[in-house]
């Protein structure tokens, strides 16, 4: 997979050295925001500098008071949006990776065509030709699930697909599993991880979608990514961190997790 | 092993329901928008007016601009800092390398808002940058969160980690024996790259300016949150609909951007496609 590096080499390698200083300093620099936003959550008077006045638990409590409701919402809609694309995208997943017919490489470009249209795009059309959807949230039900769907598919169609799992099921076929008996023991337990992967990934990106969820919120309807952009338009800089770092203690985790289970994926900002 | 069967009657059903949600809540509604932007007015006959609006005002072509610029500008440096990065992370030994891939990845789970608040946090009227100059010189300095600037670093930080995900399912593409060879004949460093590293890594970039420039064209977000004069399109489009209750001159717009969007990832992302299609099979962050 690397590049072979040849390990007996004396002297060491510009090419790493260069490629060593370039990633740690990026790696320190999209890191260093995070501590910051804990130091900012946790200063009582920021303006004044580096935990002026002292550290204060005030913010983190106002905060989580704020958005715990927001917090509630969003969590529902994620696993809502998880149910519905298990329903609506692991049958495509596995057509894809399955079955060969005219038509694939569209279905499978199908699957895609969401990543491509911006959010703003996609939130406007579903306002467009559906109004009256947008009170009882289901255009925002309907907007998360396009959003998130192409992530979903993509992450199972290789994994349903590789050759090692085919063979698996031909041997318990052979042995006179039915394909019932092959689906539950011989898929599922192979393909868990990517499952989990998929699982972990929609539920993040439903959660940070602010793109499609600003144009289709209701004020009794809202998740917290609009708050959270609502503290940062009108809220202080210390309560505004607070509420970030609500937010940050529940995505970081998950996204490590995620690329332990080697899934990496790309939404829109 | 056994070849992919041709479905059944059984099977051709289960992408049914993906083809209903595609079919009604996306393509559906953006022919909705298309033919609104198209007609503004119920029972008047179709025009191309919105779209000529686009074309002459000098507000809308500025946005256009401004966000080629942003998206071009941001795509190239995140390219000049992740392909050595990912080149040293794909590498051989020590759990450091991990760490990077982990601590760069983390930026992906980051919506655009709270990357507009971390530059802020950074580089606004109070951050961290200014606040420390300020201790030092006497003056606060630096303060570029609401400048064009400041755009730039959050537009930068979000497309890092996209470049290097790319980059890092190409790595293997490069020959170490061909660096060794270049570097034997004397090749330096900044030569090795542009000869060596930068052509075995062709399709990789172009996958990765692709995927990265229709985000940065698309973003909302950061832009929403950091912008005080730098209007780039999304911008426009939410100002369009939300204030001046113009929605079928934002849906000329949004047409307009998902054009350039999908002709970007569609069109230039699958100049290469036949030639890394069998590599990018497990890996599919292309789009």
């Amino acid at each position: 997979m690397a590049a072979s590096l040849p390990s007996q080499k004396a002297r060491p390698d510009p090419v790493q050295q260069v490629g060593a200083t370039f990633a740690w300093v990026t790696a320190l620099i999209c890191l260093a925001p995070i501590p910051l936003v804990v130091i900012v959550a946790t200063t009582r008077n920021w303006a004044d500098g580096f935990w002026a006045g002292g550290i204060t638990m005030r913010w983190l409590a106002e905060g989580w008071q704020q958005i715990s409701p927001y917090a509630w919402f969003s969590l529902r809609l994620a696993v809502l949006i998880l149910v519905l694309d298990v329903l609506v995208g692991l049958p495509t997943a596995w057509l894809i990776a399955r079955y060969d017919f005219p038509g694939r490489q569209l279905l499978s470009a199908l699957t895609m065509v969401p990543i491509a249209i911006p959010g703003i795009a996609m939130a406007l059309a579903l306002i467009l030709a559906y109004p009256a959807m947008r009170g009882d949230g289901r255009l925002l039900v309907a907007g998360h699930l396009l959003y998130t769907l192409p992530f979903f598919v993509g992450a199972l169609v290789a994994p349903l697909s590789h050759p090692r799992l085919r063979e698996l099921e031909a041997v318990a076929a052979t042995l006179g599993a039915g394909t019932v008996k092959r689906l539950l023991f011989v898929v599922l337990p192979q393909v868990r991880g990517a499952l989990l992967a998929a699982t972990i990934m929609v539920v993040t990106l439903s959660m940070g979608e602010f793109n499609v969820s600003f144009f289709l919120f209701t004020p009794s309807l809202k998740p917290l990514p609009v708050e959270l952009y609502s503290a940062y338009i009108t809220g202080r800089v210390e309560q505004a961190a607070a509420i970030t770092l609500c937010f940050l203690l529940f995505v970081i985790p998950a996204t490590i997790a995620l690329e332990r289970l080697g899934g990496g994926r790309v939404g829109q900002a | 092993m056994e070849k992919p069967q041709r479905p059944g009657m059984w099977a051709s059903t289960l992408s049914a329901p993906f083809l209903i949600i595609v079919l009604t809540l996306l393509f559906w509604p953006l022919i909705i928008l298309a033919q609104r932007s198209l007609q503004p007015e119920a029972g008047k006959g179709l025009t191309l007016a919105l779209y000529g609006e686009v074309i002459t005002s000098s507000t809308y072509l500025r946005a256009f601009m401004n966000t080629a610029i942003i998206s071009v500008l941001s795509t190239v440096l995140a390219l000049v800092i992740c392909i050595p990065a990912a080149i040293y992370i794909e590498g051989k030994g020590g759990r450091g390398r991990k760490w990077l891939a982990v601590a760069l990845t983390i930026p992906l789970s980051l919506p655009g808002i709270v990357i507009g608040f971390f530059v802020i946090l950074n580089f606004g009227l109070t951050g961290v940058v200014p606040q420390l100059i300020e201790r030092v010189t006497g003056r606060r300095e630096l303060v570029l969160a609401y400048t064009f600037w400041g755009m730039l670093l959050g537009y930068l930080y979000f497309q890092i980690p996209r470049v290097v995900l790319v980059m890092r399912g190409a790595i293997s593409a490069i020959s170490q024996d061909s660096i060794d060879a270049a570097r034997t004949l004397g090749a330096s460093t900044l030569r090795v790259y542009f000869e060596v590293i930068l052509p075995a890594l062709r399709p990789a970039i172009i996958s990765a300016s692709s995927l990265s420039l229709a985000t940065g064209f698309g973003a909302f977000g950061t832009a929403a949150t950091l912008s005080r004069g730098y209007r780039v399109v999304p911008l426009e489009i939410a100002a369009a609909f939300t204030e001046n209750f113009k929605p079928a001159q934002a849906g000329a717009l949004s047409l307009l951007l998902m054009l350039i969007t999908t002709t970007i990832l569609f069109g230039v992302g699958n100049l290469d496609t036949a030639r890394t299609r069998r590599r990018r099979a497990s890996t599919r962050e292309g789009a």
